[in-house]
């Protein structure tokens, strides 16, 4: 039995407490996708409470054959669309002074602030379905098929949109270079 | 990334993105204290696990009687199974009655209740009961024909509260229980029957 | 009569194949339960099962039961219905559950069911609202079990809400339910038209049964 599986028995056998080690498996994972999805950290965090909280509460649907992290990350998915999907009429939320806030220190390589308020700038302007494939695909190192059961879409149709990304992506670099 | 033909640009793009980001302890700790708050899920699927283990359970001396005499549990008007107008049976009485006068005691440790379901298919070859309590399976519960008669039918534990049910026919004719009320058409064109089981009213 | 010990060991499923209980029992461990195939919504495309899983998800947000909706997809399943009419299914249903809620407010699952089913069954959701008022130690499931019954079987709608809120107003129990739904259902199988089988049984004061009510009923 893996180690979530072994906890989500614990928190159905009473012990709340345990929920904590599942959350602290994954957090910084969602909270990685979240941001990278929303562009700033407050909506990130409402989908991520939202999240672990709409996770627990389904618990007792959960299968030790799911993988937890599949089963987790369908509902946060949901949610950042949800959020996203809210915010829509809002103007762009993504603000410079966010963006470097957003990023951990990595001391091993150099980087600036620049570089990640570019980075989070560039993914906001894709659209959002093709950031989501995108982000699924290279951040979180999904396969075709694991993104399909979690968005409920084909796997060509991802592909298509993961490619299309991509294009934008290029599109764009040949843009500033030509600038 | 593994395409070994994307573009470098896109490449040192997802290799950004994956950096983590900062996370604030204080926002686990709302959501330990959100999870708190609710109530603790339940598996819900225990229900369908207690269908397959043979189990033991306490029947009070009045339920076991009456359980022998099979008279908890549904009636059926004799003769042919659909709701149609004849109901008249040969004999001119209903060869099963209907019992809910008789109250099955059900103690409060015992939280299923024994059910006995009966259906009268004289040209059956095969019945089953499908409903809520076993995922709708056609073969899960099959029913036996009482040796010599046109009389089907299986007994099993139930949890105190609404089921809804059929009975399947030759594993293709969904039939509802002539003698139960109806529950309203299912969305698949067919309207089963509901049983209540339990807080002393059996159905 | 039979005498029988009063721990009555009782196999359910004696007739289960072998090799059934056996991948049951493989599958089942002390808190795991297995149902007879690790998880049978897996047999809905992957599209169907996601937004499935999206309504279950929102039926627990909203603290509605989620076994009724699985229910419903599992009978799907087995009736082979397709994967869009599932969804559509287990749509409405989740719809009707937040319209008994929105009327009723917070009573048990089994209860939330049934009244559920009375909207469906066609009644409006307001005629639910007289039973909002709860009475201790009563529970509304076989009132709200035959009141689904007799709209589906043909009665008026409005006239068995008013006769099934009547009988609950002047604190009927289930076993008058019965009765009543019982003599009905009997009159309709006579080939009676639904809604003047009900008329005649309620025409007795209190909905009491008349005198000769008993016997009547047996007379099928």
């Amino acid at each position: 039995m893996s180690d979530d599986a072994a906890d989500v028995q614990r928190v159905l056998a009473g012990d709340v407490d345990a929920y904590a080690a599942l959350v602290d498996r994954y957090y910084d994972r969602c909270a990685r996708f979240a941001v990278r999805m929303l562009g700033n950290r407050d909506d990130a965090e409402d989908a991520l409470q939202v999240t672990f909280v709409r996770a627990y509460r389904a618990l007792d649907r959960y299968q030790e054959r799911d993988r937890f992290s599949a089963w987790l990350y369908r509902i946060l998915v949901n949610q950042c669309r949800s959020i996203a999907a809210r915010r829509a009429h809002r103007e762009k939320v993504f603000v410079r002074e966010e963006a470097l806030l957003l990023n951990a220190p990595d001391r091993s390589t150099s980087w600036t602030g620049e570089d990640e308020e570019f980075v989070q700038r560039v993914l906001s302007e894709l659209d959002p379905l093709l950031r989501e494939a995108f982000l699924l695909k290279y951040i979180e190192e999904m396969s075709y098929e694991e993104m399909s059961t979690l968005t409920g879409v084909g796997v060509s149709a991802l592909k298509m949109r993961v490619k299309r990304a991509c294009d934008r992506l290029r599109e764009r670099w040949e843009r500033i270079k030509h600038d | 990334m593994t395409d070994s033909d994307q573009h470098p640009y896109v490449e040192w793009i997802a290799r950004e993105a994956q950096r983590p980001v900062v996370t604030d302890q204080a926002a686990r700790e709302r959501i330990m204290m959100a999870v708190r708050a609710e109530p603790v899920p339940v598996r819900r699927s225990r229900v369908w696990a207690r269908v397959f283990e043979p189990r033991s359970f306490r029947v009070s001396p009045v339920g076991t009687t009456l359980l022998a005499a099979g008279l908890v549990g549904i009636g059926v008007i004799a003769g042919k199974v659909v709701n149609n107008r004849d109901v008249r049976p040969p004999g001119g009485e209903p060869s099963v009655s209907v019992a809910v006068q008789p109250r099955l005691p059900v103690s409060s440790s015992v939280v299923d209740t024994v059910v006995k379901f009966v259906f009268v298919a004289p040209q059956a070859s095969k019945v089953s009961v499908v409903g809520d309590f076993n995922g709708w399976n056609a073969t899960t519960t099959p029913m036996v024909r009482t040796p010599n008669s046109a009389v089907w039918t299986v007994t099993l534990p139930l949890t105190t509260g609404r089921h809804v049910y059929s009975f399947v026919v030759d594993g293709s004719s969904w039939i509802a229980d002539p003698a139960a009320p109806l529950a309203p058409d299912d969305g698949f064109g067919h309207a089963s029957s509901v049983r209540i089981v339990g807080r002393g009213s059996a159905l | 009569m039979i005498q029988l010990p009063t721990t009555v060991r009782f196999r359910a499923y004696r007739r289960v194949s072998t090799s059934l209980l056996a991948v049951a029992l493989c599958l089942s461990s002390a808190r795991i339960a297995a149902t007879q195939e690790p998880d049978p919504l897996l047999r809905l495309d992957p599209s169907s099962r996601f937004a499935v899983d999206l309504m279950l998800d929102s039926a627990n947000a909203e603290h509605l039961p989620t076994r009724p909706l699985v229910s419903r997809a599992l009978e799907g399943i087995t009736r082979k219905a397709d994967g869009k009419r599932i969804v559509d299914a287990v749509r409405k249903e989740l719809g009707y559950l937040r319209t008994a809620r929105a009327v009723l407010g917070g009573v048990p699952d089994d209860e939330l069911s049934a009244a559920a089913a009375v909207v469906e069954a066609g009644a409006k959701p307001a005629q639910l609202a007289a039973f909002r008022t709860r009475h201790k130690d009563r529970n509304d499931l076989a009132a709200f079990t035959y009141w689904a019954d007799l709209i589906t079987r043909g009665v008026p709608a409005e006239d068995a809400s008013s006769a099934i809120t009547k009988l609950w107003q002047d604190g009927a129990d289930d076993a008058t339910f019965y009765s009543l739904w019982k003599s009905v259902q009997s009159d309709i199988l006579q080939g009676l038209n639904p809604g003047a089988a009900l008329q005649n049984r309620i025409r007795a004061p209190s909905g009491k049964t008349p005198p000769d009510g008993p016997q009547e009923s047996q007379s099928q």
